[in-house]
């Protein structure tokens, strides 16, 4: 097949695989659980007749290949049926939830990729000072304390020893009115959680990233570089930067699972208003419609970034585009 | 240099074997009111105490140089041999003395006082608005608690309980639990799950990598695929979902973690299998017509044992950390106390609004200082297998 040689098709359709993968997982864990959406609405005193229609209408007659096929056109066209705890569309439940993880995530992977690898670079170039030494710590923090922990820390110095954030929420209670207001209070909500998530996530990226410069630096191309008598800046950023940026985006594909994940964790600490702290509440409630869509959601999302990044990783290494086999 | 860390993870893993059989008394037994804080913590603060009498003590002195207690409560019974005409038990005050309950004409009674019942406050002669508390401790001194009577007693159980606002060396959570023993037992959970869990996901990683490096083809890259594939979900989630599917217990969970932690290991053995492979004695080995179940057994197991080891001890943060994210999301079972349970209630049972940092820090740090010793003992692992990372720094 010719056009599986094209890397951007190739790496489409592995996501694509992801995604079927994600469903057959989802289908698999959620109807692991006991009772099937049906037995929560029957009552015993319906007649047999009934239960069969019911069992139709939610296509659980069928063999467990056209359930599953049914099951994914539902989550494919986001209708994800109705919460058993609230009796409402799970749709509405998780479309008011869906941007502000979005906007978490997102401002979490800029800052702390933004942050990570100017600091793992100036950490490089500069070996020996307190950048070195602030950048080792903090990968150190990272991996070790649990981020739930340090955020209880912040959350309860900056909180509730000396309130300058709000303790819990996403908007004050009563919500203020007035567009810039508005702004300014979700954004003040959201600084904490974003601030404690930035803390914990660029300290493991600077080491990475410090890691790979210091090695680069010691390449002949640099060397050759500063010989030619260039200035500082166009080495480390054109000739050094340049060349680890695919390892880069490597480490990128790398921690975002686990920073989905620890939004999960920060969502249900800062009590926000997200796709995580309602996949929690929903488990625990045993509210699986829920729980499968939020689980979906989150995997939809991860997907997608992982897509971006892979399309980013050709565009930045021409080399994978013409390689017969991709990465991996 | 290295050994400090061996050191350490020997005496916490003793201490966490100990602890249970250290303390005789139940870790869930309320010991203190909630939210007492550490004993170490400002000395006017009033502690706890338990003053008994019997039959030999018929009075107990107590020196309070603290603030004023929360609680004041006796409880007990006395029988006498005769029925005394005058018997009382009595509070004294550095300034004057409270007959607490007239025992006269009673042959066997018990006694059951708290200083926030009205009839007690009547009894001291106070309105049952106002606080028992300021009258019977009106200023620092010498206290005493004392029965007199006319017969002698026959015999007496009598407990007076002091409830202050400090308890032990951690102080307690909402229930009055003590946190230093309970600290003391989320030792044993965070080692059991993070060594177990980590050697199990070994396991099915090194069959995994042996498998996929070996055989090669189909199979080695529906390996790979799988293990691309999980790499790149988060795992959290799939990891709460099967805590509440598959049910709450500590085995449950080991089980739960390894399933989902074994991709770094099939990686790495994977691509040591694939460069060994290649060489010579396997070449004659095959040539011998070895089967390629020995060679894996007896000749690539082996040869990756090593690196293996290093691999656990370096992937056991990682499970003591998935189990406290579990446990502090409220997942696991309730009945267990584990660092992260402790987490979960300080922060779902108002540590915040009673300020009680106790609750926190010993939890959070218990978690970090294992994770800081066994990366520590992997890097050792791992320059033993390859002495040319020496001197490299957190690399």
């Amino acid at each position: 097949m010719a056009f599986m040689k094209n890397y951007w098709i190739r790496r489409i359709l592995s996501a694509f695989l992801v995604l079927l993968i994600i469903l057959i997982l989802n289908f698999v864990l959620f109807r692991m659980m006991p009772g099937d959406p049906v037995s929560s609405i029957i009552d015993p005193k319906f007649s047999p007749e009934a239960k069969a229609q019911l069992r139709k209408v939610y296509g659980l007659d069928l063999p467990l290949s056209g359930q599953f096929l049914v099951y994914a056109r539902q989550m494919l066209t986001f209708n994800f049926g109705i919460s058993f705890l609230t009796q409402r569309p799970v749709w509405e439940e998780l479309s008011s939830r869906i941007p502000n993880t979005v906007v978490l995530l997102g401002s979490v992977l800029v800052l702390s990729s933004v942050i990570g690898t100017w600091l793992g670079i100036k950490a490089a170039v500069r070996r020996g000072t307190w950048v070195e030494r602030f950048v080792l710590w903090g990968g150190a923090v990272s991996f070790s304390f649990p981020s739930f922990f340090v955020q209880l820390i912040l959350l309860f110095f900056l909180a509730y020893l000396f309130p300058l954030f709000p303790l819990r929420g996403t908007v004050s209670i009563p919500p203020p009115s007035g567009g810039a207001t508005a702004l300014a209070d979700y954004l003040w909500h959201m600084c904490l959680p974003v601030f404690s998530l930035v803390l914990l996530g660029f300290g493991g990226w600077a080491l990475y990233v410090r890691n790979l410069m210091v090695k680069e630096m010691g390449e002949d191309h640099i060397l050759l570089a500063r010989a030619k008598g260039l200035p500082d800046r166009k080495i480390i950023w054109k000739h050094g930067f340049r060349t680890i940026l695919p390892p880069i985006i490597t480490i990128f594909l790398l921690a975002l699972p686990g920073i989905v994940s620890g939004a999960v964790i920060t969502e249900t600490v800062f009590s926000l208003h997200g796709v995580g702290r309602f996949l929690l509440e929903s488990v625990t409630g045993h509210d699986y419609p829920a729980a499968s869509a939020a689980f979906f959601l989150l995997a939809l999302l991860t997907i997608l970034s992982n897509l971006l990044a892979d399309l980013a990783y050709g565009l930045v290494d021409p080399r994978v585009r013409f390689e017969k086999r991709g990465r991996g | 240099m290295k050994r400090w860390s061996f050191l350490l993870l020997i005496l916490i893993a003793l201490t966490g074997i100990t602890a249970p059989l250290l303390r005789g008394a139940d870790p869930e037994m309320e010991v203190a009111p909630p939210f007492s804080k550490p004993s170490w913590l400002g000395k006017e603060t009033s502690p706890t105490l338990t003053v008994l009498l019997d039959n030999e003590t018929l009075q107990k002195r107590i020196d309070w140089h603290y603030e004023k207690p929360r609680h004041y409560k006796i409880k007990g019974r006395i029988q006498f041999s005769g029925t005394p005409q005058e018997a009382s038990l009595i509070w004294e005050t550095p300034e004057k003395q409270y007959i607490l309950e007239d025992l006269s004409g009673y042959y066997d009674i018990i006694i059951n006082l708290d200083a926030r019942d009205i009839t007690f406050k009547l009894n001291l002669g106070i309105l049952p608005f106002e606080n028992a508390i300021d009258t019977l401790f009106p200023s620092k001194g010498d206290y005493g608690l004392l029965l007199i009577s006319d017969v002698p007693v026959g015999s007496m159980e009598l407990e007076l309980k002091l409830e202050g606002d400090k308890y032990g060396l951690l102080g307690t959570d909402q229930r009055g639990r003590d946190v230093f023993s309970l600290f003391l037992l989320g030792i044993r959970v965070s080692l059991i799950i993070g060594i177990s869990a980590t050697l199990i996901a070994s396991f099915i990683g090194l069959s995994m990598g042996l498998v996929s490096g070996y055989l090669g083809g189909l199979t080695d890259a529906l390996i790979m695929r799988g293990v691309d594939v999980l790499l790149s979900i988060p795992i959290l989630p799939i990891l709460m979902a099967l805590a509440a599917v598959w049910g709450k217990g500590l085995w449950q969970l080991v089980l739960i973690l390894s399933l989902f932690s074994w991709m770094g290991t099939a990686r790495t053995v994977r691509a040591m299998t694939l460069s060994l492979r290649e060489s010579c004695y396997i070449e004659g080995l095959k040539g011998l017509g070895a089967s390629p179940l020995y060679i894996l057994y007896r000749h690539l197991l082996p040869e990756t044992l090593p690196l293996l080891l290093a691999n656990i001890a370096l992937g056991v943060p990682g499970a003591i950390l998935a189990e406290a994210s579990i446990s502090f999301l409220g997942l696991s079972d309730p009945r267990v106390i584990s660092w992260g349970r402790m987490l979960h209630e300080a922060h779902s049972f108002g540590a915040f609004s009673n300020g009680a940092w106790w609750l926190l820090i010993p939890p959070g740090f218990g978690i970090a200082l294992l994770c800081l010793i066994f990366l520590d003992i992997g890097k050792y692992l791992e320059e033993l297998v390859d002495p040319r990372l020496k001197g490299e720094k957190l690399e």
